[in-house]
């Protein structure tokens, strides 16, 4: 099979059938996973301690329509698990699929703090599922009503979810092709001496050198994976360093679920007749399962297929431009992350700040030292004291809260210390600026003090 | 495949051109966790609790001598007793991790300024729980300098207050339990740290719950909140530019002050360097390790620029020549300008430090930044 891209993008390529077994799978591997997601979120107490115990929320900018629900989160999160069940088994697929979407994404949007790349990707995934038959194969619509029964979907269905994947990886990678992921082999090199303490390879960690081997391999294999799952020869090789590569970072950094979610994803990359085999294997040993035994292909009707052919090369384009936003932005990327989140910019840096915020009544004088612990939680002072937009929504509930409290004119001002990569903290913002009168936008925040270094790159 | 290959060819043609800059790095003993956290258990924090108790244990006699016979000489003898002990703890405050963290340790011993108010209410009720929430202010060493050196200009007044004062008896009694009370939690840390010893040097990780991480936020909030601001930046009113000289530490006692601030500000020193409690030695400390994660800024190891930013702040503190309690009144200027010397350790310490050593500060799932 030759890809050129007006091979890759003609019509008989892209509505090419292939098996429906590849999606449903998909489907059930990946409401399973969700399911497990929101159960690990609730044994541990995250509820609670993320969405209901904190005084103040981060909102995204745009979605501040997004509210916090106090005790009614936890029947969101019945809603978003019961759909995650719903989902994976194929029951009500469409509206599973559609309330999946909708209550995760609202969860996430609750408090930016909380932002996790792959999460976002989770909503990015939802989001395609929806629009996808993933339920004519093995699903309980299908034991249902077994009309919809189909073995056989175009391929550009499981082909936008493999799209997905490799731009997830791809603009992973690309996004570490910088001086100091390369050169300098920065975090890592300080985050592996942090696990020095693991059992037999712990000593490793010591050295720099596997800082650089760990950085250019994990550079290598983000640029290059979704070719190699791609292509049939070297499949099972890549996925096998699919595997490795996702345990290890399970292993050494606290990204929760995400290791999983790839290793199971990625298996959308295999043949779809494989999977069709396995699932053929099952219907022989139990007849009664529903699953699609003779050769009927699943096809859209011409008026979906134009508005789903719209909708998808919209959400790609957008997927495919919008990383690319920074470059819009002046000053150091890493430092402003301005354009930073949504951008599949994971394990990237270590950046930590102090942020001390100071309130004056303009109309008194009267001026009061914030302790930040009276507001936020440590895990929403640690992302607000490096990230600029968290700055401008904290001081403007502390000019609310300060108003309330009497003062008549509020002045916020904060002295921010930033350290990022191990270079030597430095004041982040303006300590003149009253950020009371500041507003988010999607401009230049010019009280952001620029910095003095470069990291070269992407 | 070939990409592979392309790719690691380039890795070892880049390879000598990156380690050349790595100065500074990989004396890898020093990255023994363990080993600096065994240093700090044994040559520090146990033979702190030690000697602390020791010292209370002194305080207690000298009490007890006090309220069987109050005199000019008793009183004389206790109040040295008590400078020497509030001296002594102020090597010991810093260490408000595990076993100290759970008995609140500094809300028994260190919480000031005293509310008089509360002090004498209980001294006349005679009824009172030092355990209570909200029993902070009443307690510890600032009630004691009420008590022994606040109630009146001269010794030979303050001692009338305990033998012809109507509330003589309730005012040597709660004397008596508020002495007794400091015993009592500092034996519990000192016993706890005697089985508490390996479960520490153990948990050698860098998660929320490790001992580094617990020793390290303990440190650095005590010294941000406790001397940064406690001791200097509240009296002087560094943020909010006006100076509140009543939130003085030993405000009874103006002449130890700035005694009690230095002793602090060279405990927190020496305790960065990883020097033992009694400072004969130099083992294992936090200097150590960051020196051996190499950061830099120019040329220089950022272990080594803590080390001198805390230096310039111990010179300005021991410049500082008037009581604070009247400095942040009539050289406000000076007061200022160590607070800002003080300062400067802060995100050195809280960012540069701690970002370095990669601790968590929560176990939530984070995708690095």
């Amino acid at each position: 099979m030759t890809y050129n891209l007006k091979n890759i993008f003609s019509k008989s390529y892209l509505g090419k059938p292939v098996y429906s077994a590849a999606l449903a799978f998909f489907r059930i591997v990946f409401g399973l996973m969700i399911f497990g997601g929101i159960v690990r979120f609730w044994l541990k107490g995250w509820i609670e301690e993320l969405y209901i115990q904190p005084k103040f929320f981060f909102h995204y900018y745009g979605f501040e329509f997004i509210q916090p629900l106090g005790s009614y989160t936890y029947a969101l999160f019945i809603v978003c698990g019961l759909s995650a069940l719903m989902f994976a088994l194929g029951l009500f697929y469409r509206i599973a699929a559609l309330l999946l979407f909708l209550s995760f994404t609202y969860i996430e949007l609750l408090d930016k703090t909380n932002y996790l790349n792959h999460y976002y990707f989770v909503s990015l995934v939802l989001f395609l599922m929806m629009w996808l038959p993933a339920h004519v194969n093995f699903s309980i619509d299908a034991w249902r009503k077994p009309s919809i029964l189909k073995r056989q979907i175009p391929l550009w269905t499981v082909g936008s979810i493999r799209l997905m994947l490799g731009i997830v990886y791809c603009y992973a990678g690309l996004a570490k092709l910088n001086s100091d992921w390369l050169l300098e082999a920065m975090p890592l090199r300080l985050w592996l001496p942090a696990k020095n303490d693991m059992p037999i390879i712990g000593s490793l960690f010591n050295e720099v050198w596997v800082a650089y081997l760990f950085s250019w391999f994990g550079a290598i294999y983000d640029l290059t994976i979704a070719f190699f799952l791609l292509n049939k020869k070297t499949r099972p090789f890549a996925y096998v360093t699919v595997i490795v590569f996702h345990v290890m970072t399970s292993l050494l950094f606290p990204i929760g679920m995400f290791p999983y979610i790839m290793i199971l994803a990625t298996l959308i990359f295999f043949d779809s007749k494989s999977i069709d085999a396995l699932f053929s294997g099952m219907k022989q040993r139990f007849s009664q399962l529903p699953i699609a035994a003779s050769n009927t292909a699943f096809g859209f009707a011409p008026r979906s297929q134009k508005f789903l052919t719209v909708l998808f090369v919209c959400f790609f384009s957008f997927q495919l431009v919008f990383p690319w936003r920074y470059l819009l932005h002046k000053g150091e990327l890493f430092w402003t992350e301005e354009g930073y989140r949504f951008s599949w910019r994971v394990m990237l840096m270590e950046k930590m700040g102090y942020a001390q915020f100071v309130v004056k009544d303009a109309a008194t004088g009267k001026t009061v030292a914030v302790n930040n612990n009276d507001f936020l939680t440590k895990n929403q002072e640690k992302m607000m004291a490096t990230q600029a937009d968290f700055m401008l929504q904290y001081a403007h509930m502390l000019r609310d809260y300060f108003r309330q409290q009497g003062m008549k004119e509020p002045e916020v001002r904060a002295t921010v210390y930033v350290t990022l990569n191990g270079r030597r903290s430095r004041l982040f913002a303006d300590t003149t600026v009253n950020l009371a009168k500041e507003y988010d936008s999607f401009r230049n925040k010019n009280w952001i003090l620029a910095y003095s270094d470069k990291i070269y790159g992407l | 495949m070939k990409k592979l290959l392309l790719a690691f060819g380039m890795i070892t043609v880049l390879f000598p051109a990156c380690t050349k800059k790595d100065n500074g790095n990989n004396d890898n003993n020093d990255l023994n966790r363990k080993n600096m956290l065994s240093n700090y258990a044994e040559n520090y924090v146990i033979p702190a609790y030690a000697n602390m108790l020791g010292k209370l244990t002194e305080l207690k006699t000298k009490t007890e001598s006090f309220t069987a016979t109050p005199n000019e000489a008793n009183l004389d003898a206790l109040q040295q007793s008590w400078r020497e002990a509030y001296t002594i703890w102020q090597r010991t405050e810093m260490l408000e991790f595990d076993p100290a963290e759970d008995a609140s340790l500094r809300m028994y011993m260190n919480i000031y300024p005293v509310s008089v108010t509360k002090v004498n209410s209980n001294i006349a009720s005679g009824t009172y729980n030092l355990e209570a929430f909200g029993s902070t202010d009443v307690q510890g060493f600032p009630a004691l300098d009420f008590l022994l050196n606040g109630l009146a200009a001269t010794n030979a007044d303050i001692v009338g207050f305990y033998i012809t004062d109507p509330l003589a008896q309730n005012r040597k009694k709660y004397l008596q339990d508020v002495v007794n009370k400091m015993v009592e939690k500092t034996q519990t840390v000192n016993n706890a740290w005697a089985s508490y010893k390996t479960t520490f040097t153990d948990r050698t990780g860098t998660d929320v719950n490790s001992s580094l991480s617990k020793m390290v936020n303990a440190y650095v909030l005590y010294y941000e909140r406790y001397l940064r601001s406690g001791k200097i930046g509240l009296p002087a009113g560094a943020m909010t530019g006006n100076a509140l000289p009543q939130l003085t530490e030993a405000y009874y006692t103006p002449s130890l002050s700035n005694e009690l601030a230095k002793t602090a500000l060279n405990a927190v020193s020496n305790f960065y360097e990883g020097k033992s409690y009694d400072g004969a030695t130099d083992g294992a400390g936090i200097k150590d390790y960051l020196a051996s994660i190499g950061t830099m800024d120019k040329d220089k190891l950022m272990s080594d620029i803590i080390s001198d930013e805390m230096n310039e702040a111990i010179t300005a503190l021991n410049n500082l020549n008037t009581p604070i309690k009247e400095a942040v009144v009539n050289n406000r200027p000076a007061v200022l300008g160590l607070y800002d010397q003080l300062q400067d350790v802060v995100p050195l310490l809280k960012v540069d430090m701690v970002s370095a050593f990669g601790i968590s500060i929560t176990y939530v799932d984070n995708d690095g930044d």
